[in-house]
């Protein structure tokens, strides 16, 4: 019998028993702590939850266990922790892009994104990929304004739900590029992905992890990426900046938030542990392969982006009238 | 010959005996979870997903897929024994295979319906094997267009699920679909009937509706009759079907694989449509469809089979293009990626040995499947042995447990009840609880793909005539709706005559 | 031939599509409808609104012009008690745990039938419950607290 076996093994039987490995360290916590996911299981936020919480048990000595909370564009969620006893046992793992539009898309927010929720820290950003339907002939970003402009009402840009952060993109390059294209919204980033590989719509803009593939098999054009630098995997597309497109630092920022009002030390304490996570070269590459990168940093960072970009972001949802309700 | 050499390839991992012991903890963690209302294979496979981390990358897949098709077995037992569907398939199950267990013969649905799908997963198997590059193709050409027209098919095909009244029928349908409306509306963003309550949001979960509607409306329903000693039989040649059994069943297990392996592979309306399709197909065929409803075992064969060809072909699209059918191959998706496997169409050929063991697993996976369930038919029919008086309290009990782990919350808890109380009132005025549940389920995606159809068409509506697989679909569905109307119209006439 | 009168469970039903169909409007009144070719989310709830309203119509006639069987009477200790043990499981298991929660709704439910036995309700709710905590919290890890403290 080999070890991965023997792991395996003893992996379903700890489900059985629910054993944690109970050192007791610090006083701080003192019961279970939650990571609130607020989206079904399988997402970006779900995978990296559930990546980080047995590490963070290790160091904190108490059980952490992932809780899907999915519902209302993470608002369901979100609500949960931020209404939650505020002692950092109850954390938020989810794109805080959303949190950032959250503000300026519903007017009947139950909770305050500034006040009710504490950062923590950031904990991963992945970069969006601009990508056309062969059909499509560019290859550049002027080949692709230049066809815009010659055949209007041709392209179609498929986003992953009205108010995502895609859409958001999708609504600012077309003001800046003074260009129209047809919004067409998915329910989710994979059903849209699927949705211009077959041609129904041919514009996408989108996570690595799911344009990737099929701009490496020709089955999608790149022609553009967000971020500081070009892409390891796609050395020849260049960046937003580059192209001279507004919203280069748009993409998936995931980040773990906790209930506001927390105890400063807490949150630090919460912060140092994420950030000795986040150093682990095996969770490095773990996040690598969800076609992000690290980013470690204080709370106060993340404070400073949300504040940024609600201002920002939140600013484009007003300005087009993107409204859902 | 190569697909030959693929499925020795295949062969050859999934026999490997670690991948063998994967595939059974899978599969008999899929049992059981399918077994039990509510807690259905999404948050079980997400809650294992860690463990999976430190396996090979094929043992961790087949492992995964095993608990996905296991618990499509155990479902149906659920379904049949106490009628509570914990997924949307199951809720044909409910229809004859219920029936069938209060006649005495619980124990030849429960066998049929692991007959029926063990021959499904291996005719599936095969056909994956040999089909599924064109199968992935034709799914590519499915646009909004083409699922739109399918979804009228299904939604038409969806009346013969009751017997009685087609104009009632066809009621319950749309009133089905109003329900459909409930929630954000994907391609506007506006909040539509949730009443200011965020758990609304994302619309109405099937489960809880499911629930309500059949598990609990029945129990008391039941409770207003006066007990009768249920028929429990525990000798062997009741346990296991008849040669006329088997003999009635197998066409309808033909039928139903290959359909249910067609409509597989189509992302997105997967999961509803073969179990509800091949249930119309059998009714339609069959001499006297009015058996249909009260115990018919064609009405248990023919969708189980399909169901499980269609829940494998599921995985074409993800296998050879890397994109998911629906929510529980994006999780597969998630596995791959902390694998270090990027998925996509890439996959097939630079790890073939993967897919190619994937694929095999399934087999040896539905023969375990078998051989664990065909003896667990008596154990589960002897359960019927348990007072009625204690039984349902438990399922109830169960119910309300499974509905509240779908989201964590007690939302659905109540929505199940406020079900149960519809599903009661449907009962009294006696109109059918599962032509409703279909609208439910393809409500929501009739709207979206309609919408996005027209959008793309800058609305016009002859593309869904323009376009070849759409108008042949849409076809069917005026032959269809022809045949189903003129006899009611030829009845009323012979009766004015007669008057 | 008290069971044969007019109405019945088509009026019933009729009834009820039409009281449906009222609402779908009422609830929906402010979105926007749009046209055929740019349809807002109003469109398509108006749209089955308007066909239910039809369907309710078409029963209601049919109820009131034909005689049927009457509709069964109707018995409230089924639907009551098992109503009050689904609301109360609905109510407790988040505050009070999944143990309680658990021994509630079964004795409640139990009630519901004239033929349970005191005691062998009680015994059969304990052992239930510890099923449930079993199952539920310590194999499948369901986020729900076990008991009130």
């Amino acid at each position: 019998m080999n070890f991965r076996l023997m792991k395996a093994i003893a992996a379903v039987a700890a489900l059985a028993a629910v054993s944690v490995p109970s050192v007791v360290r610090a006083q701080e916590f003192e019961r279970p702590v939650r990571i609130v996911v607020p989206f079904a299981p399988g997402g970006t936020s779900d995978i990296l939850a559930r990546l980080i919480s047995p590490k963070l048990s290790e160091a904190i000595g108490q059980p952490v266990v992932v809780e899907n909370k999915p519902g209302a564009a993470g608002n369901i969620g979100a609500d949960s922790v931020a209404k939650a006893k505020a002692d950092g046992h109850t954390l938020l793992l989810m794109d805080i892009g959303s949190l950032a539009v959250a503000p300026s898309l519903f007017t009947d927010l139950t909770y305050d994104v500034q006040k009710d929720l504490a950062p923590v820290g950031m904990v991963m950003f992945g970069p969006y990929v601009l990508a056309v339907n062969p059909s499509v002939p560019a290859k550049t970003v002027p080949e692709l304004v230049a066809y815009a402009k010659a055949n209007p009402g041709k392209l179609a840009v498929a986003n992953s739900g009205v108010g995502a952060l895609n859409h958001i993109t999708a609504v600012a390059l077309a003001r800046d590029l003074g260009i129209e294209w047809k919004n067409v919204p998915y329910k989710g980033g994979a059903a849209a992905s699927r949705a211009v590989v077959s041609g129904e719509s041919n514009v996408i803009i989108n996570g690595s992890t799911a344009t990737l593939p099929f701009v490496n098999n020709k089955q999608l054009t790149g022609i553009a990426v967000t971020g500081e630098k070009r892409m390891q995997a796609l050395p020849e597309v260049e960046t937003f900046k580059e192209a001279k497109l507004p919203l280069n630092d748009a993409g998936t920022w995931q980040g773990l938030l906790t209930t506001g009002n927390t105890p400063p030390e807490t949150v630090a304490r919460l912060n140092s542990e994420l950030n000795k996570i986040l150093a682990m070269p095996e969770i490095q590459e773990k996040i690598a392969e969800q076609g992000g990168m690290v980013r470690p940093g204080a709370p106060d960072d993340v404070k400073a982006w949300l504040d940024t970009n609600i201002k920002n972001w939140g600013g484009i949802v007003t300005a087009s009238g993107i409204k859902p309700n | 010959m190569e697909l030959f050499d693929n499925l020795l390839l295949g062969l050859s991992t999934a026999l490997q005996f670690n991948n063998l012991l994967y595939c059974l903890i899978g599969v008999v963690i899929g049992t059981a979870i399918g077994v039990l209302p509510g807690i259905g294979p999404i948050p079980t496979i997400a809650l294992l997903l860690p463990f999976t981390f430190g396996l090979e990358p094929a043992s961790s897949l087949i492992m995964l897929a095993g608990i996905f098709y296991g618990a499509q077995y155990g479902g149906s037992t659920t379904a049949i024994l106490v009628n509570v569907p914990g997924e949307t398939s199951s809720v044909v199950t409910c229809l004859d295979g219920h029936e069938m267990a209060k006649q005495g013969r619980a124990g030849p649905a429960l066998a049929i319906a692991a007959i029926s799908s063990f021959f499904a997963g291996t005719v599936a198997t095969i056909i994956i094997a040999v089909l599924s590059l064109p199968l992935a193709d034709l799914a590519m050409r499915f646009t909004a267009v083409e699922y739109f027209s399918l979804l009228v098919l299904g939604l038409i095909a969806a009346v013969v699920l009751a017997h009685g009244s087609v104009m009632k029928s066809l009621a319950m349908v749309f009133l089905g679909l109003l329900l459909g409306v409930i929630g954000i509306d994907v391609n506007s963003g506006a909040a539509r009937m949730t009443f200011g309550v965020p758990s609304l949001a994302d619309g109405l979960d099937f489960v809880p509706v499911a629930m309500g509607m059949f598990g609990l409306a029945e129990i008391i329903a039941n409770l207003e009759r006066p007990s009768v000693q249920r028929v429990v039989s525990q000798k062997l040649h009741d346990l296991i079907p008849s040669r006329a059994d088997l003999k009635a069943a197998f066409p309808a297990m033909v039928r139903g694989t290959f359909l249910g392996s067609a409509l597989g592979v189509l992302p997105g309306g997967g999961a509803a449509l073969p179990p509800f399709s091949s249930y119309a197909l059998e009714k339609k065929l069959a001499k006297d469809p009015s058996r249909f409803g009260k115990g018919a075992i064609e009405g248990v064969a023919g969708p189980e089979a399909a169901n499980n060809a269609g829940a494998q072909t599921s995985f074409i699209p993800l296998l050879t293009l890397g994109i998911p059918a629906n929510a529980l191959m994006a999780l597969m998706i998630g596995a791959l990626m902390m694998q270090g496997i990027q998925p996509g169409p890439q996959v097939m050929t630079e790890q073939p040995e993967l897919v190619w063991g994937v694929i095999a697993s399934m087999w040896t996976g539905n023969l375990m499947l078998l051989v664990i369930n065909l003896p667990l038919v008596g154990l589960w029919v002897s359960m019927l042995k348990i007072p009625y008086r204690l039984l349902f309290p438990a399922i109830v009990l169960f119910c309300c447990i499974g509905t509240y782990g779908i989201s964590n919350s007690a939302f659905n808890v109540w929505l199940m009840l406020g079900c149960a109380v519809l599903g009661y009132f449907f009962i009294k005025v006696g109109v059918e609880p599962a032509p409703l549940l279909l609208g439910l389920v393809l409500g929501p995606q009739l709207e979206e793909n309609f919408r996005r159809a027209m959008q793309l068409s800058d609305g016009d509506p002859s593309v869904f005539l323009t376009r070849p697989i759409s108008a042949v679909l849409l076809g069917v569905v005026a032959l269809m709706l022809i045949a189903m109307l003129s006899p009611a119209v030829l009845r009323k006439r012979k009766e004015a005559l007669a008057e | 031939m008290t069971n044969l009168r007019l109405g019945g469970p088509d009026l019933g039903f009729g009834a009820f599509l039409v009281l449906v169909a009222a609402g779908t409007f009422a609830a929906t009144w402010n979105l926007p409808i749009g046209t055929a070719a740019e349809m807002g989310p109003g469109y398509f709830p108006w749209a089955i609104a308007l066909i239910l309203l039809a369907f309710g119509l078409f029963f209601t006639v049919k109820g009131l012009t034909r005689s049927h069987a009457g509709i069964e009477p109707m018995q409230w200790r089924p639907i009551t008690l098992i109503g009050i043990a689904v609301a109360l499981f609905a109510l407790v298991v988040e505050g009070l745990g999944l143990g309680l929660a658990s021994l509630a709704t079964i004795i409640v439910a139990a009630w519901a039938s004239r033929e349970s036995r005191f005691f062998e309700v009680i015994v059969f709710a304990l052992f239930m419950s510890a099923a449930a905590i079993l199952l539920f919290i310590k194999v499948l890890a369901l986020p729900v607290p076990l008991w009130p403290w």
